[in-house]
């Protein structure tokens, strides 16, 4: 490890540090009914996964991503070997002399419920009300091994106890996004958030112009592959940005990301021009000035990186017009470089493609659609998920060549 | 010139992308006294020294012209000499959203094959993070080592010319992500999990264009205590578009001649000058107004199969006490 280490130091690299889950990180929490939820694991707080029960908080902190916990007794939680595949394999049971009937099961729904309520408190486990499920079944022993699994596979999905804590990565906020709330993201799904990086070629020294009206994914997607020697500059509507999707992205972003507002794209702003406070002032004088100070500054220096143009990338997700916002960035991008428009319909950028090729200031003009699925992988039993996403957005992209003709 | 960092300015020694359109580019290194020639003409490589990286250059009898676009690891893969089947961008930028790589990643490749990934890889966790690369064809090996070179991807890039399966990647412990693109990856499964970190996350894809192999990759990834194993594929469909005449139906009932007459050069310009870009009408030769759509339509022939894509996770060794000396 050593040599190792010795030779990703002369390699110029850096080993990251060991990821554990820490007070006030937010946690996507994978469920056994394969559905997640953003919680944040705040110290001394109990953390709800509804009908799978609850844990303490502060069970979880100091633990690892990735791993695999099951929740027992009075909030606790303890690792939890995952199952590997099952063995099921193909015998000569079917389904010929099946009939479908709900007095198959023997336990009533009184039975189940109270089996239920005890699984939560933690006295029987999952796996025991699995059995008695299967075991009072009267269909089941005729069920094929694929439908026996199947079944076990269905009621484990309801009765675990089981989750997974994963890291908010861009992947993962962009699925769980995509998954609970479209809406609020513009509906871009995973794929087409990866062509997107891809494609305006963001890299560790980029300066990245962006227009995110999907709360900010599209931004943060961006922060994770710019470092300090590059910047994102977000461009927004109203007073101050709405990039709600930053505050569960663990890592600070100060420094990199730069907004400024629609209204302030032409601005001349004027010297700061509040007299100097005499040693007489208060306290709230001397903080309030400081304050617009700083506010002024700030102002200032975003508008300084925006007009020093040359930006590497233009990004846009936008609920207006996308042809316009596009030609009011224009100025600003750098020759040989990347614009990249999503939309969640392929209209708006239909409009946007023919002004491209007919404008004579962009190359490779491109429009696309991504297509993305998933599959279930079981030994004998692969095949694409029986149900999947009709659509992840459409994407336009092309080379910007503009001062040159 | 950097492969993973934008300049302004072309210089001497130079690789650009000449683009004649979005089928026809091809990488071009920049040579004082040299002439490149293509079906557009001849062009001379000393005028374009000294121009912005974006430039229309123009022949030398000033009829063609062609586009001297900046290299990015996206042109790359559609210019790249194929040695042999390559990644394309919806694979490449899927795989790499999913491991979650970014600058200061530590990933391993197994192969290297013509290298169409490996310089999106490089782009994207440069300069900090370093990408170990290994490759057991030994002219492919040493073709891609030339390239990295050529492109300054040698800071962030190490590649080696090694059987993978027959000897393990000789790295532990260090990789967040390795990527396998072999005939029978489920061969390479133990090495990879040697190679991967056990203080955080490992995540693993393998990259197999058959279902079979599939199969056998998530049972070695299981029995090896991966989890989280989900397959996918990722494809994208590009679009055409075109305007459309829509004649109206009713000239037809009341006799006229209605035209479907396609729409005239001189359109584009006066779309400019409307500020309408989408749909309008038009007025053919004889009068009559021929109403137009803009419609869009997928390619007729678009790639249907890469290859599934299998990612499964390496959950970290839990507690304080791991052995990391190894």
């Amino acid at each position: 490890m050593e040599a190792e280490a010795a030779a990703a130091a002369a390699a110029g690299t850096v080993q990251l540090e060991r990821t554990v889950i820490k007070a006030g990180d937010h946690v996507i929490i994978r469920m056994p009914s394969s559905n997640t939820k953003i919680v944040c694991i705040r110290a001394d707080t109990t953390v709800s996964l509804g009908k799978f029960g609850s844990f303490n908080a502060n069970a979880l902190i100091g633990h690892t991503f990735g791993h695999t916990f099951e929740i027992v007794q009075n909030g606790q939680i303890q690792p939890h070997h995952q199952p590997g595949f099952d063995a099921a394999d193909i015998t000569a049971a079917n389904n010929q002399t099946i009939v479908d009937d709900p007095k198959s099961q023997k336990l009533s729904f009184e039975e189940i419920e109270g089996l239920k309520k005890q699984s939560l408190m933690g006295a029987v486990s999952a796996s025991e009300i699995i059995s008695s499920l299967t075991a009072n079944n009267e269909a089941f022993a005729h069920k094929t091994e694929f439908s026996k699994s199947k079944y076990i596979r269905r009621k484990q999905s309801k009765f675990n106890k089981c989750f997974v804590p994963l890291e908010t990565t861009a992947y993962n906020l962009c699925d769980f996004f995509f998954s609970v709330n479209m809406q609020k993201t513009r509906g871009i799904r995973t794929d087409t958030l990866a062509q997107m990086l891809a494609l305006v070629n963001v890299y560790a020294g980029a300066r990245v112009l962006c227009v995110d009206d999907g709360q900010g994914l599209l931004v943060g997607a961006l922060l994770t592959r710019v470092l300090d020697q590059g910047c994102v500059l977000g461009v927004h509507d109203g007073d101050v940005p709405n990039y709600d999707v930053l505050r569960y992205v663990n890592e600070p972003t100060d420094g990199r990301l730069k907004t400024l507002a629609w209204s302030k794209l032409k601005y001349q702003q004027p010297a700061f021009a509040e007299p100097e406070l005499t040693a007489s002032a208060s306290e709230n004088d001397v903080l309030g000035r400081a304050r617009r100070l700083r506010g002024h500054q700030k102002l200032a220096d975003t508008l300084a990186e925006l007009r020093s143009g040359d930006f590497d990338a233009l990004v846009v997700s936008t609920k207006y017009a996308a042809r316009k916002v596009v030609d009011r960035l224009l100025p600003y991008l750098g020759m040989s470089r990347m614009v990249v428009v999503y939309d969640q319909c392929k209209e708006p950028l239909t409009e946007v493609l023919a002004w491209m090729r007919d404008s004579h200031m962009f190359v490779n003009v491109q429009l696309s659609e991504g297509w993305l699925r998933e599959y279930q992988v079981l030994p004998s039993r692969t095949h694409p998920t029986m149900s999947t996403s009709g659509g992840g957005g459409f994407l336009l992209s092309a080379i910007y060549v503009g001062g040159s003709v | 010139m950097m492969f993973h960092e934008y300049k302004n300015v072309i210089e001497d020694g130079d690789t650009v992308i000449v683009y004649l359109n979005h089928n026809s580019m091809s990488p071009l290194k920049v040579e004082a006294g040299q002439v490149y020639n293509n079906r557009f003409g001849t062009f001379k490589h000393d005028d374009m020294i000294g121009l912005k990286y974006g430039s229309k250059v123009v022949n030398k009898d000033g009829k063609g012209f062609v586009f001297l676009l900046h290299p990015t690891p996206a042109l790359w893969t559609q210019v790249v000499p194929h040695r042999t089947q390559i990644l394309y961008l919806p694979d490449i930028s899927f795989i790499s959203l999913y491991l979650d790589l970014r600058p200061g990643k530590i990933m391993i490749e197994s192969g290297t094959g013509s290298g169409s990934f490996s310089h999106s890889i490089a782009r994207t966790i440069a300069p900090t993070g370093h990408l170990y690369t290994f490759e057991y064809h030994e002219i492919r090996a040493q073709t891609a080592r030339k390239e990295f070179i050529e492109h300054n991807l040698t800071d962030v890039v190490t590649i080696e010319h090694r059987d993978v399966i027959a000897n393990g990647f000789g790295k532990r412990n260090i990789a967040d992500a390795v990527f396998l693109d072999l005939p029978a990856p489920w061969d390479a499964v133990a090495a990879a999990k040697d190679a991967l970190r056990k203080d955080t996350i490992g995540r693993i894809c393998c990259f197999s264009p058959c279902i079979e192999q599939v199969q056998r990759t998530a049972l070695a990834l299981d029995e090896h205590g991966f989890s989280e194993i989900r397959m996918y594929e990722s494809l994208a469909k590009d679009y055409e578009i075109r305007n459309i005449p829509q004649p109206d139906i009713d000239e037809v009932i009341d006799g006229q001649r209605v035209s479907f007459k396609p729409v005239k050069s001189d359109k584009k310009k006066r779309k400019l000058e409307n500020d309408s870009a989408c749909s309008g009408t038009d007025t053919d030769a004889n009068g009559s107004t021929v109403k137009e759509l803009t419609v869009t339509k997928p390619t007729d022939v678009v790639r249907g199969h890469t290859s599934y894509l299998t990612f499964a996770i390496l959950a970290p060794e839990e507690g304080d006490d791991i052995d990391m000396s190894e």
